[in-house]
């Protein structure tokens, strides 16, 4: 075969590929999302009869709305603290890091075992020592360590490929500039690595946000959103949980897409000259 | 060249400065004291140690020993933002997320100076250095020329006696060197404070250096002016950097009225022994002769000769070197103006002769000095 139509075989082949593993991926959402508009005499799954807002009606009802507005406010707040913190926490690490200080290699690993560690096992772990020191578990304290723990890695992750991107010979002109460390710090490097602070921030909220192994046994009676949706599927399949599910998936995508123009912004502005200035 | 106990004679003074990065010594017990107002070039091969000296003075390194002083006030305890130099890098360093306006008022407003005479010493530097139309913009929009400039005047808007700069032209379009070097040496005059100016390469050195500093393996190999480095290099390593300069090793044959008779493979040649009057017979020494001062036709005076065979002609901007084979196979260079006349066709042979004063006899390097005054 020659060359040429090799390459244009492979182009179709891996496009191929590519095309349908973002299928793949992004399947079983749409289906939620199509199936949250059923009818409200259908049931949770194909065919679909006729078309209705219903299900949403539904969730929005005062006794459903009980049931789920707390836990989604939960969720919210604490996805909010959780991003905050890993943010400024995996700066405040990845800045520490750059020293490389003794035991830098080890503490690295130790962080990155958030990753691997199994959620389920951390949250049982967390329960198990909160028993035993006397700590009442709750969403805000014992949830929010563990998620942390989860979300840390990522973000430090992401702070130091900011960092490895950082020109520190920039850091050496502020302080022969008579900036002291502190100032450097908060007027050049901070504003370089403002796009990873963001992206960490960014982690922080989503991977918090959804989180269900980590939560399941560190949360105590105040539950967040994912444990209780779980816990209505043991109640009773109805399509509200598809539009539960639905409302949230947009949250989250919504979220994204605030993060990624904040860090559009912060990007435009930290690299280019500003607009309408020639 | 001798020194009185005056106060603040000094913008500069190094006093035993040594440095190591793990068992690699980049600067070893190095001394140097700069004098009000002057150009020194520190010029030597990568990793001398000249960069290292710069960070150290800058307090971006911490010399194990030494001390050192700027403006008359020992400093080296103190960190970078509260020593009174400003220094500008080789990439510039500009920083990206500001505009020219501020990078240039970032210096004014570390040091908490009101609103309003950092707007007016701004306005006033913008102007001088020519870059108020640039004000407005980021760095990544800006020339490389115009890029040094911005950088220059971040650097001086503090007015400190003392600016460091490490190859600041380097990364500059070689069209651009020459227009910026003027500039820079014309800054300089014009501020009156020392500048202290990183390079290998020799040419900036000489043309700007008031003083050139050349240096190998974290030891200062020669100090002076750049003439004295040029026609008098005090040891062999600084013959061999400095272009120009035919090397000759030999063994010392006898010492007589102030010259020694140096047995080499290429013949025996009379060197004016100098500071070296303990030169005993049988010491192995260096010596060097300035390619440009040999001389074709040689005369009663030309004491030193030798003949040789013409390899090949190289033709270098304003001289002319020829490339000649001595008998025992060994290369001269000799060098001529190009507006001189030719006087060699390749595969010629010509004898070469040379004045006993035109030879320099090379410090023995197990004996480097320690001590520099400018």
């Amino acid at each position: 075969m020659h060359w040429r139509t090799r390459q244009k075989a492979a182009k179709i082949i891996l496009g191929g590929i590519t095309f349908f593993f973002l299928i793949f991926q992004w399947f079983p959402l749409f289906t939620m999302g199509v199936l949250s508009f059923t009818g409200p005499d259908d049931g949770t799954t194909f065919p679909m009869r006729s078309l209705s807002l219903h299900w949403y009606r539904e969730f929005l009802r005062d006794s459903f709305v009980d049931d789920f507005k707390p836990p989604m406010y939960r969720s919210l707040v604490l996805a909010v603290i959780c991003s905050v913190t890993t943010a400024g926490l995996a700066l405040a690490a990845a800045q520490a890091m750059r020293s490389r200080f003794a035991g830098s290699d080890l503490f690295f690993y130790l962080i990155l075992l958030g990753i691997m560690a199994p959620g389920i096992l951390v949250g049982l772990g967390m329960a198990v020592v909160a028993r035993v020191l006397g700590i009442p578990l709750a969403w805000y304290s014992t949830t929010l360590a563990v998620h942390l723990v989860w979300t840390l890695p990522f973000g430090l992750l992401l702070l130091l490929a900011a960092f490895n991107r950082f020109d520190r010979e920039l850091e050496e002109a502020a302080l022969t500039l008579g900036a002291n460390r502190w100032s450097a710090f908060w007027r050049i490097t901070f504003p370089l690595v403002l796009p990873g602070v963001i992206g960490a921030a960014l982690f922080g909220f989503t991977l918090s946000y959804d989180e269900f192994a980590r939560s399941l046994f560190a949360t105590g009676s105040e539950q967040t959103l994912p444990l209780i949706i779980f816990a209505q599927f043991d109640r009773q399949l109805q399509p509200t949980l598809y539009a539960i599910g639905t409302t949230t998936t947009v949250i989250s995508l919504g979220m994204v897409g605030l993060f990624a123009l904040l860090f559009r912004i912060v990007r435009r502005r930290a690299q280019t000259t500003s607009p309408g200035v020639n | 060249m001798t020194t009185t106990p005056e106060q603040n004679q000094y913008d500069l003074e190094l006093k035993g400065i040594t440095k190591h990065f793990g068992s690699f010594m980049a600067v070893g017990n190095l001394s140097l004291s700069v004098e009000r107002g002057q150009f020194v070039c520190l010029l030597g091969p990568s990793g001398c140690g000249k960069t290292t000296t710069l960070r150290i003075i800058a307090g971006l390194e911490e010399p194990e020993k030494g001390e050192v002083w700027i403006d008359g006030r020992r400093v080296d305890d103190d960190p970078p933002w509260v020593r009174d130099f400003a220094m500008m890098f080789q990439d510039f360093a500009l920083f990206p997320h500001m505009t020219i306006r501020k990078q240039v008022a970032f210096g004014l407003e570390m040091l908490k100076r009101p609103k309003e005479e950092i707007r007016r010493r701004v306005d006033e530097t913008l102007a001088t250095f020519e870059i108020g139309a640039l004000a407005d913009r980021k760095p990544d929009t800006l020339s490389g020329g115009q890029q040094q400039r911005v950088a220059l005047a971040r650097a001086l808007i503090t007015q400190p006696r003392l600016l460091l700069l490490d190859e600041p032209i380097g990364s500059l379009d070689f069209s651009l060197r020459e227009a910026v070097m003027l500039e820079l040496k014309d800054v300089q005059r014009r501020l009156g404070i020392s500048f202290i100016w990183v390079t290998h390469d020799q040419n900036e050195a000489f043309s700007l250096g008031d003083l050139v500093v050349v240096m190998n393996h974290a030891r200062i190999e020669q100090v002076g002016p750049p003439e004295a480095i040029a026609e008098r290099p005090r040891t062999r390593f600084v013959a061999e950097f400095i272009q120009g300069n035919n090397v000759f090793e030999g063994t010392v044959e006898s010492v007589e009225n102030g010259n020694a008779r140096i047995g080499t493979p290429s013949g025996s040649f009379d060197v004016p022994v100098e500071d070296a009057p303990l030169l005993a017979p049988g010491a192995v020494v260096t010596f060097s002769v300035r390619a440009d001062i040999l001389s074709t036709r040689p005369q009663a005076e030309h004491v030193n000769r030798l003949e040789a065979t013409c390899n090949a002609v190289e033709y270098l901007g304003a001289i002319r070197r020829y490339d000649l084979q001595l008998e025992d196979g060994r290369s001269l260079k000799y060098e001529q103006f190009r507006s001189a006349a030719a006087r060699i066709k390749e595969g010629e042979r010509v004898s070469i002769g040379w004045r006993v004063e035109d030879g320099v006899l090379h410090a023995s390097p197990s004996a480097p000095s320690d001590e520099h005054r400018a």
